[in-house]
């Protein structure tokens, strides 16, 4: 028995109407299960390019540079204590939903840096090409911007280092600490949140204008 | 992995590049399909000729099923595409104001251009048609800016608004679609014969 010939709409019918079917069986959302190119990231890592450390974006922040996000990965109530400037505040479960551009420059801080490290590894798995984290995290930047120390017997040019720390300290309500390390003792006093205006920009944390899309 | 804008493979000024392609070949086959012509538009209220009805279905079905296989193949991440977010009824009431006005003046937006680049007039008239009342839009938009944001229910589709597994709308929208395709060719013969 010979089939009859079919017209060229019956076969993009017939042929539409097979693919429906076989996407009966389709997954198209990836949903949380990702992969990730072990040796890109094992070289990332090997090469510490994932690192902003502190005092580079204390120097952001004097700035004003608004080509990246800062995110604050601590619990609420951290965050309301004290963060970074410019900080957004994110908790790892929500970063995924958070509305985050995967070719924007994104910052990640936690307190040491073991979060902040385990966020990045999510999100590069996810695809998101320029993740880095504060190196120490908060304690980093504490140490580094908010209370720099001179070291005992320092040579000319970490005193000259010193004198650039004391005035990023400074701008960020911290306290240099004085040779010889005897403030090293006293409780460190985080300062308050009245946010040192960057100079020259309006408002650090000026809301982003959100892309348009669609038609 | 697309969607390639949001995977950074290329910037905001490419994508002012790609929409442009993109919009020209669009404008292209709406050409192409008989659209620049505002005769063979109205003919689809009229019935005997069902083309409108057919070239934007099977556009429908074509992304469709090309948009599940990429994402199950793992090219695309569906939930980097962006939806234009739904307020059911502000935007019920936005289609029939649009659909009147495709009536009336023989052209969607998308058409009256493409009649606009092969030199048709009346494609001009309705760009003019476009630009005032895009015009009268702004000016009244504080008025009725509540009821345009009413029903917000943010990026939605239909699996999920339906709770049904992706698949089997896709299965479902591809039967109506071939349904509906022997259904129009059925009323293209008998308003073709009035006609």
């Amino acid at each position: 028995m010979k089939l009859p010939a079919l017209t060229l709409n019956q076969k993009l019918a017939a042929a539409a109407l097979t693919l429906g079917a076989l996407a009966l069986f389709s997954v198209p959302h990836r949903g949380p299960v990702v992969t990730l190119d072990a040796r890109e990231l094992a070289l990332i890592v090997e090469k510490e390019v994932d690192h902003v450390t502190p005092s580079e974006l204390a120097g952001w922040i004097v700035q004003g540079r608004s080509d990246y996000r800062l995110i604050d990965l601590r619990a609420e109530p951290d965050y309301a204590a004290y963060h970074i400037p410019t900080a957004e505040n994110v908790t790892v479960a929500a970063l995924p939903e958070f509305p985050l551009l995967r070719t924007e420059k994104i910052v990640l801080y936690s307190d040491g840096g073991i979060h902040a490290a385990q966020a990045w590894m999510l999100m590069q798995a996810q695809g998101y090409r320029a993740v880095y984290t504060v190196l120490g995290g908060l304690e980093g930047w504490k140490d580094e911007v908010l209370y720099p120390a001179l070291p005992a017997q320092a040579s000319a040019v970490e005193r000259a280092r010193f004198e650039r720390a004391v005035a990023l300290s400074r701008f960020f309500g911290g306290e240099p600490r004085a040779e010889g390390g005897a403030a090293a003792t006293a409780p460190m006093e985080l300062p308050r949140l009245v946010a040192p205006p960057p100079s020259g920009a309006a408002s650090p944390v000026a809301p982003r204008k959100k892309k348009k899309e669609g038609c | 992995m697309a969607p390639f804008y949001k995977y950074g493979f290329f910037g905001d000024e490419m994508s002012l590049v790609v929409a442009f392609v993109l919009g020209t070949g669009f404008g292209f086959f709406l050409e192409r399909a008989g659209f620049g012509s505002a005769r063979k538009l109205a003919a689809q209220f009229y019935l005997y000729d069902m083309s409108v009805f057919k070239v934007m279905f099977t556009a429908i079905v074509t992304a469709l099923l090309g948009v599940t296989y990429l994402a199950w193949i793992g090219w695309l991440d569906l939930s980097q595409v962006y939806l234009v977010p739904t307020h059911l009824v502000p935007q019920i009431v936005g289609g029939l104001v649009l659909g009147v006005g495709f009536v009336v003046g023989g052209y969607c937006p998308g058409t009256s251009v493409a009649s606009l680049a092969t030199g048709r007039v009346d494609g001009l008239v309705y760009a003019f048609g476009i630009g005032a009342g895009t015009l009268v839009y702004a000016e009244v938009y504080p008025a009725i800016k509540d009821f345009v944001n009413s029903n917000d229910m943010g990026q939605v589709t239909l699996p999920e608004v339906l709770r049904l597994p992706w698949g089997l709308v896709v299965f479902a929208v591809v039967v109506i679609a071939v349904a509906g395709f022997s259904a129009a060719t059925l009323v293209e013969r008998r308003c073709g014969d009035k006609a």
